[in-house]
């Protein structure tokens, strides 16, 4: 089949997957027809629950910002990060310089 | 006379002329201009899908300009073809096909996005020139021609990077690009004069049939590979990437994205065509390779910190030039044992360019997403943007397209891709296929990041305003899209009709050799 892709070591069919994830729609939408109906619109029910605090009016003061995002996983690899974002020093002779080193590293394996 | 013999010669012509004439179209205001961008980039891409048509079709295409006859590459009983000479093989006209897409692509994201700024004409001249040195770099059979496109590219890159030049961001983005390039450049004009000492002849094919491995080719071999590293974004050398493809405005980054295989293209070729068995040790291979795991990982763990979203996905850039790297550099390894090529070698090889049509197709997607982000919410911060999928539903479900693509997330183009590339270099090296699963999870979880900050989330106050970008901005994007989604539902088409046929040329030296110096008839 056109579709089918074969690594050498296995095979990849793009239909087949598609079938799976139809599969599973029908499955999640079947249980979720199972779920309670009587559920009421513009009523308490409705509300956000925000850790029984008022619900900020505008969303800039409820959202995690990108800063925040993988913070442990950031601090984790502090020293890993602090080497890497001093060789990003963003100065132009920096460049140069991983570009020239590079070279001559080269160089010598290939010499060698 | 049937005139697709030209071919070659039109694909460098039109956006060549496209160039020239955008200040005489700019006379004819907006509409003109727009007409003409729009022309001359459809144009373009359907000349480039026809070349590769012939190409896939009657086999290599040369091209000499200047000589009596189109296809007589050793004029006048010489021995070594003196005229330029454009060749094209299958690896070539695919290549030229995915720099064309994602020029047509950014030329309709371009057309409103750059509505409200001037020196517009000077902006479609410059986007034209770095498509004719991105094509020209994919379509030479020459060294020293190839240096000349690689350097139109770079001029016109330096004026696209600092089009905004009331940004001093941009301006010093584009400096820095300039000081690096130019200086890569020397190292590849000393290479190419190395050549012309040795062997007086700078056409790949010629050079390629004399040379003996000494200490000359060794340094040229060197300069030419780590410079034109450089210029695709590999780590140690990425630096400019970051502050370029930020500063550059949305639809050229998505070309840029296209130039940087251009040079991805060059190093393959010197390395496959110019050396190829002659390459001798595995070092240059390893090198590859090496550099390609180091910009997998250093490239996306970069992206997870970052909070500007064309800085993220520049830095996304570089990991996944890693993965065409490190899959190419295993070819490579495998190119003088049969058996290894057979086993992983040319498994690795066909990951490693059907990723180059996936990068090319979703990073210039992504690019075009966060250009419609900025061009909407005014802003690049994902500490500042939020809740956007609610006023910009198509640039979301697209953005998530290409994120998942990227990510190599099941069923998407790019999974397929990566599935080759983890298998086959597992089985050089399991540590390979390691780094580049883990480089894998990292880039879903900083997209994931992108889209949690930038689409999801509550409606912000300053940007209830906010509202979809322009049909056109739209169509851009589109287009890439439905690439996307193509090469997703046809994965196996693609292997065997575009990859398979580029994967042939590039390991095919004797044929790449013949095409010149058999005299081309």
């Amino acid at each position: 089949m056109l579709d089918k892709v074969y690594s050498g070591f296995g095979y990849w069919d793009v239909f087949i997957w598609l079938l799976f994830f139809a599969i599973s729609a029908a499955l999640v939408l079947f249980v979720r027809s199972m779920g309670r109906n009587d559920y009421k619109e513009g009523t308490d029910q409705d509300e956000i629950f925000y850790g029984s605090n008022p619900v900020p009016e505008d969303g800039a003061d409820m959202g995690v910002p990108a800063a925040s995002a993988y913070w442990g996983f950031v601090e984790a690899l502090k020293p890993y990060y602090n080497a890497l974002i001093d060789i990003h020093s963003g100065i132009a002779s920096d460049y140069v310089g991983y570009f020239v080193l590079t070279v001559a590293i080269v160089a010598v394996l290939v010499l060698l | 006379m049937n005139w697709q013999i030209h071919l070659p010669a039109l694909v460098l012509a039109v956006p060549l002329l496209g160039a020239f004439a955008s200040p005489v179209a700019g006379l004819g205001g907006r509409a003109t201009r727009n007409a003409w961008m729009i022309f001359i980039s459809v144009l373009t891409t359907a000349v480039c899908i026809m070349l590769w048509q012939k190409v896939i079709a009657g086999g290599t295409a040369v091209y000499v300009m200047g000589a009596e006859a189109w296809n007589i590459t050793l004029p006048s009983g010489l021995s070594w073809p003196v005229r330029i000479i454009l060749e094209v093989d299958a690896f070539s006209a695919f290549m030229a096909v995915v720099g064309s897409i994602a020029a047509l692509a950014g030329a309709f994201f371009s057309l409103r996005f750059m509505d409200r700024f001037t020196g517009l004409e000077k902006f479609s001249a410059l986007y034209f020139l770095l498509v004719t040195g991105m094509l020209g770099m994919q379509l030479t059979g020459d060294l020293f021609n190839f240096f000349v496109f690689l350097e139109i590219a770079s001029v016109a890159s330096f004026g696209l990077i600092a089009f905004w030049r009331d940004r001093p961001e941009a301006v010093e983005a584009s400096f820095k690009y300039m000081v690096i390039s130019t200086i890569s450049a020397m190292f590849i004009l000393i290479a190419v004069g190395f050549f012309y000492g040795r062997y007086n002849a700078v056409n790949i094919a010629a050079v390629a049939r004399m040379l003996q491995m000494g200490y000359a080719e060794k340094i040229a071999l060197v300069f030419l590979v780590v410079s034109l590293a450089m210029k695709c974004g590999a780590v140690p050398m990425h630096m400019w990437t970051p502050d370029a493809y930020a500063e550059a405005p949305a639809g050229v980054t998505c070309l840029l994205v296209a130039v940087s295989q251009a040079s991805l293209y060059g190093l393959f070729r010197v390395c496959f065509s110019l050396y190829g068995a002659s390459l001798g040790s595995t070092v240059v291979p390893w090198t590859i390779i090496v550099m390609g795991v180091l910009s997998m990982f250093i490239g996306v763990t970069m992206a997870v910190i970052q909070k500007e979203i064309k800085r993220l996905m520049a830095y996304h850039s570089v990991s996944q030039i890693g993965y065409i790297l490190m899959a190419l550099g295993v070819g490579l390894l495998a190119l003088r044992d049969p058996q290894a090529m057979a086993d992983y070698g040319f498994t690795a090889m066909k990951g490693g360019i059907f990723h180059i049509i996936n990068y090319t197709m979703y990073k210039g997607l992504l690019f075009l997403t966060a250009g419609a982000v900025f061009y909407s919410a005014g802003s690049r911060n994902l500490n500042e943007l939020g809740g956007l999928a609610r006023v910009m539903p198509q640039t979301t479900f697209m953005f998530v397209i290409a994120a998942a693509a990227i990510a190599g997330l099941p069923p998407f183009n790019g999974f397929v891709s990566k599935l080759l590339i983890y298998q086959s270099t597992f089985a050089v090296y399991p540590l390979l296929a390691v780094a580049a699963l883990v480089t894998s999870v990292l880039t879903l979880a900083s997209f994931v990041k992108v889209f949690q900050t930038a689409f999801l989330g509550p409606a912000k106050k300053t940007y209830e305003n906010v509202t979809e970008v322009p049909a056109s901005m739209l169509l851009g994007m589109s287009l890439l899209t439905i690439v996307i989604i193509a090469l997703t539902l046809f994965p196996g088409w693609t292997l065997s009709h575009l990859v398979e046929p580029a994967a042939k040329a590039l390991v095919d030296q004797a044929g790449y050799i013949s095409a010149v110096m058999g005299g081309g008839l």
